[in-house]
């Protein structure tokens, strides 16, 4: 296997920590060539997210969206997690570090645990769940929640009855598969690995120290994330919204923002970056939950930045009838009588007010794990001021030690998108590290030729799974047997103990040979999780593994059907019967193979397709970039200093010339796309100057442009600058004098119809040009007029920075602008003041205006040239908002920078690196499989009607050449709405043909003879 | 006049299949019609909190609502089923 290249660069990657982030790094370099090691401190992966309930700004289930990707992490080849593990030394240098890994001991063993739950059953102790957040109990053998990967229990010894009192062993006695081992001890390994990656996730701030607040102590307090728990329908309540104290539905809830943050008496300075967002949707679900709950969100700002945000919260205030409060909650007291809870607070005028609310949340922060200081010293590398990963805006996912790298919230507060994308970011950087070493340690799993079963009868075998009593103990597993074993094409039936164990898989390759069965049908858990596992096995005994069903009988028939044995054993036998009627009409099928031109086309040459460019062509891949001016830089060629650093445009100048000099890139610069032609690994691109080339992937980075001010007489007086001629007048060294006023006024542009979207940027652009004007000279008045400030994350350093420095922050509302005159060489402003309550009047030398940023015009033609969606303002519509934030639906396509959504320069670089190495992982193949669960298409039944075209959602019916319809089962995803559609049945899903759905049908609905009773 | 037009009305209308009696202990059957991602998901997971509903309910995976097919739906009632409960 091992095929080393001279100078030893390992082609596996350590991944510290199991949440999102880690995932999407682990299966972008898993798939891409690399080995993946993922060390996971608690006993399964999955993080902070697992723990949510729903997501913002979407609504989406989260344990829906995550727990399939968990499934994915578990089961791939190349991906070895290492839970329950801590990391305890590193040594070496990129390409070749040795990193010594602790196990802990699990006391269950993983090569023979089936993850039934039987022990978890029998345990008798009962602690209160860390998951659950203290609102639920968890035994004392556990998993951390049912979706747990790996699924394997373990025995928490702390709290274990025969760990602490020496006699209990009721898992080892209710184990059937032998797998309690008392005497674990845990072990050390030692990896090789050719870069690491941290991403060990946060802590959430402990509001106990808050004692005015009253968590811990009044009952009807809860923590944000303990609500999440309330609001989930797999948690503690089951989704049924109650108070703890008396399980009565609240109506009045509060919540109440910046719990640990942006606070530096006992609590975080920064921003948290999502508690505003989270606790809107909280706001919102809680309302669907009860329609008569009445939320009101106590907050200072609401920082609702991110793309759709502001839309998510004028959507709350509208349609949810959320109240947002403008005030800080000093004290909550508790009505012992009610367990009511008595909210203090002042309104902006300073009146105090005594509110009652039924329940309490708490948004509380975000802050680096407890152990970040040790863990910083155990991989050397420097953290910053905080103990977050010390990065820069110029490389947002690069510790101070090269080949190690961070992503997450342990480089920052952030949210689930920004963490996914760092994921890839970080995948992208380490496939360029060790380029030369992709496909050196990854394993190919080698198979037998396959059996050609086409025109056999089908012979059917069934095997009816016992797993342990989960599914015995409801349903009587031999009369299952019994009922399917004579049934037409069945030639062998039988039952198994655990059909999942090892031993069962070897014996169902023995039973397929020695019976020359061809199609195998499993009645026991559910097709979700175990479908690959036996597909898998039924390949290695030469079976196409699609010739395979899995009948679900546990989780959707003995689970919930206890107690309800001949009633339950009949829907079984059913289920069985469905599934076998399906299994007659199964099919081999091909999975084709379609080949990779490894090139990638990116289109804008600004910082974002800069970035992308050149992580591709480190990564080994030949890259046109395409840009339409006839200099590349884009936007930030106006960009001299961000909060963080100074030399942006010696950066820019250094990264253009990297571009111009990397033998694998070519630039074409004054030109445009006229067409682009093919799908996924087979582009082919003209462009206007009629030079063409093929290419496997496109990344889209075209860009964005600021909004040109039409308001306070901008281009009319020459005293109205904007943010960016003012920051460019700063860095020519105009001086600035003794005495002049400038005022900033926000949001120019900005969170109005039609522009119901936060730029981002300018909230963090006016406190750098306000700090600088103050640093050059300090007998000078700057005022910022504001909505709110939206200094989120680590920023809020440089908000707290401009307020010492003596900048006036004045607030004003949507409704009640401020009012310019201009009066000689000055200005008069007027503008209300919400803390006076009335109107003030300044004077000002010199007003500055903070624009907000649209999409470049070039978008929309972009889009109709691709096929791909736009949101209403115009960006670009990622695949998915959450878990695919770089992606298209439509494969082998990426997005990046401001075409995406308005953004800062790290948080454009790191989205571009997570675009490269997205594409990296497409073109790393030489040859891309598609799926045989697709649509088929019989071109002798279609008419070309054009309805398949129209509803496709992945474009994968075509026009072709003889004026016909034609289906390009590359792009197809197999959701089978074609099918749905088509009036002459021309398309048929793979696997879920319409005569095996029917003939399922056929068997649900199959009567039972029954003779009335006189 | 008026009343014998009407019953040459009713004489010329067939008659209207009248409801059943629904004998006691009748259990209608019902089908479930579930997308692989999401309702078939949803029904794992009733199973994984142990929730309990009645056995009469039969799941049938599609891979997206999307795919479903008016004569599926059809064909469920031809057979006699009491119900379809379609979910995505």
């Amino acid at each position: 296997m091992s095929n080393k290249t001279d100078n030893n660069i390992s082609g596996s990657v350590l991944i510290v920590g199991g949440g999102i982030g880690g995932m999407q790094a682990a299966l972008d370099l898993a798939d891409g060539g690399f080995k993946v090691h993922m060390v996971q401190r608690d006993s399964s992966i999955g993080g902070i997210m697992v723990m949510l309930d729903k997501t913002f700004p979407t609504g989406d289930c989260s344990m829906c969206m995550i727990s399939p990707k968990m499934v994915e992490v578990g089961r791939h080849l190349n991906i070895d997690i290492h839970s329950l593990s801590e990391v305890v030394s590193v040594k070496g240098q990129p390409g070749d570090f040795k990193v010594l890994v602790k196990h802990h001991p699990r006391y269950v063993d993983p090569a023979k645990c089936t993850g039934c739950g039987d022990c978890e059953a029998k345990c008798p102790k009962k602690i209160p769940s860390e998951f659950e957040q203290q609102l639920g109990p968890r035994k004392a053998i556990y998993s951390l929640f049912p979706q747990a990967v790996p699924n394997t229990r373990a025995i928490d010894a702390k709290n274990c009855i025969y760990f602490t009192k020496g006699k209990c062993k009721n898992c080892e006695k209710a184990c059937k598969a032998n797998a309690i081992n008392y005497e674990d001890k845990g072990s050390e390994v030692e990896l090789k690995v050719g870069a690491i990656i941290l991403c060990p996730g946060l802590d959430r701030y402990d509001a106990t120290v808050r004692g005015e607040l009253g968590l811990g102590r009044w009952k009807n307090v809860l923590s944000s994330i303990q609500f999440e728990r309330v609001l989930s329908a797999s948690g503690p309540f089951k989704g049924e919204i109650k108070r703890p104290s008396d399980g009565r539905h609240p109506t009045k809830v509060a919540w109440i923002q910046c719990v640990g943050s942006r606070d530096s008496h006992k609590a975080n300075p920064w921003c948290s970056s999502v508690c505003c967002m989270y606790a809107t949707k909280q706001a919102i679900i809680a309302k669907e939950h009860d329609s008569h709950i009445e939320p009101t969100i106590f907050f200072m700002e609401m920082r609702a930045y991110g793309k759709d945000f502001d839309k998510y919260v004028e959507r709350a205030k509208n349609d949810y009838n959320v109240r947002y409060q403008r005030a800080m909650v000093s004290i909550i007291r508790e009505d012992p009588e009610t367990n009511d809870l008595i909210l203090r607070y002042a309104l902006e005028d300073g009146t105090l007010v005594d509110e009652i609310f039924d329940l309490v949340i708490l948004s509380i922060g975000l802050e680096p794990y407890k152990d970040a200081p040790e863990f910083a010293k155990i991989f050397k590398i420097e953290p910053n001021q905080y103990n977050f990963a010390k990065t820069s805006t110029f490389q947002p996912v690069q510790t101070s030690q090269k080949g190690i790298y961070v992503m997450g919230a342990y480089q920052g507060p952030k949210d689930i998108p920004e963490t996914v994308m760092q994921g890839s970011a970080v995948a992208g950087a380490a496939m360029s590290l060790l380029s030369k070493a992709r496909g050196t340690e990854t394993v190919i799993r080698k198979l037998p030729p396959e059996i050609d079963v086409l025109n056999q009868e089908p012979r059917i075998g069934v095997f009816v799974c016992h797993c342990g009593i989960n599914i015995a103990a409801t349903v009587d597993v031999e009369k299952v047997v019994e009922a399917v074993k004579d049934l037409p094409n069945v030639v062998y039936a039988t039952n198994t103990l655990y059909a999942c164990s090892q031993d069962s898989q070897e014996m169902l390759k023995q039973l397929i040979k020695e019976h020359n069965l061809n199609r195998i049908v499993v009645a026991s858990c559910t097709p979700r999780t175990h479908e690959p596992l036996f597909q898998e096995t039924i390949r290695e005994a030469g079976l196409n593994k699609y010739l395979f069903d899995l009948a679900d009988i546990r989780e959707q028939c003995s689970w919930c059907h206890m107690g309800n044995r001949e009633a339950a054993t009949k829907k079984a036998i059913k289920i069985a019967k469905m599934a076998i009627a399906k299994a007659r009409l199964l099919e081999p099928l091909k999975s084709e193979t379609v080949n990779v031109t490894p090139v990638a086309m990116v289109l804008g040459g600004g910082i974002a397709g800069i970035t992308s460019a050149l992580s591709l062509a480190d990564q080994g891949y030949k890259v046109h970039l395409v840009e339409k001016e006839e200099e590349l830089g884009g936007l930030i060629k106006n960009l001299y200093n961000t909060l963080e650093e100074s030399n942006v445009q010696e950066f820019l100048k250094t990264k253009i010339s990297e571009v111009k000099s990397h033998p694998n890139i070519t630039v074409h610069t004054g030109v445009e796309v006229k067409k682009t032609d093919g799908f996924v690994g087979n582009f082919n691109t003209t462009l206007t100057n009629g030079v063409s080339f093929e290419h496997g992937a496109i990344i889209l980075a075209t860009g964005g442009v600021e909004y040109l001010p039409t308001e306070y007489f901008y281009q009319e007086n020459e005293g109205v600058i904007t943010q960016r001629e003012l920051e460019k007048k700063l860095a020519d060294g105009e001086p600035v004098k003794a005495g002049d006023t400038y005022i900033m006024i926000q949001c120019v542009g900005s969170r109005e119809e039609p522009f119901q979207y936060c730029s981002r940027i300018c909230c963090q652009d006016a406190i750098k040009n306000a700090i600088s004007i103050k640093e050059k000279n300090p007998k000078t008045n700057v005022a910022i007029l504001y909505r709110d400030i939206r200094t989120y994350g680590l920023k809020e350093d440089y908000y707290k920075k401009a307020r010492d420095l003596g900048v006036l922050f004045i607030r004003y509302e949507v409704d009640k602008k401020p009012i310019i005159e201009p009066s000689g060489n000055k200005f008069i402003i007027k503008v209300w003041d919400y803390l006076l309550n009335k109107e003030i009047i300044l004077s000002a030398d010199h007003i500055v205006l903070s624009t907000g940023l649209r999409p470049h015009p070039s978008t929309e033609k972009v889009s109709g040239m691709y096929k791909v969606t736009r949101n209403q303002d115009g960006y670009f519509l990622e695949a998915h908002v959450k878990l695919r934030p770089v992606d298209f639906p439509s494969e082998g396509i990426f997005v990046t920078g401001l075409a995406h959504a308005p953004k800062n320069l790290d948080e454009t670089i790191s989205q571009a690196l997570a675009a490269a190495g997205r594409a990296g992982v497409v073109l790393s193949h030489k040859q891309l499989a598609v799926s045989g669960l697709i649509a088929k298409h019989r071109k002798e039944n279609c008419m070309s009607c054009l309805t398949c075209m129209r509803v496709c959602p992945f474009d994968s019916p075509y026009i072709a050449e003889d004026g016909r319809i034609a289906h390009n089962e590359v792009k197809c995803h197999g959701c089978g709405i074609c099918a749905a559609v088509c009036p002459a049945k021309a398309f048929q899903v793979n696997n879920f043909r319409d005569d095996q759905i029917l003939a399922m049908i056929d068997q649900a609905t199959e009567c039972e003879l029954v003779v009335a009773e006189k | 006049m008026a009343k014998a037009a009407e019953a040459d009305i009713k004489k010329e209308v067939p008659p209207i299949e009248k409801p059943h009696e629904i004998p006691p202990n009748w259990e209608p059957n019902v089908l479930a019609i579930a997308c692989h991602y999401c309702a078939f998901a949803a029904a794992d997971l009733a199973g994984v909190m142990r929730l309990s509903y009645p056995t009469n309910v039969k799941v049938v995976r599609i891979p997206c609502t999307g795919k479903l097919d008016y004569i599926h739906i059809l064909h469920a009632f031809e057979r006699g089923v009491d119900g379809v409960f379609v979910a995505g």
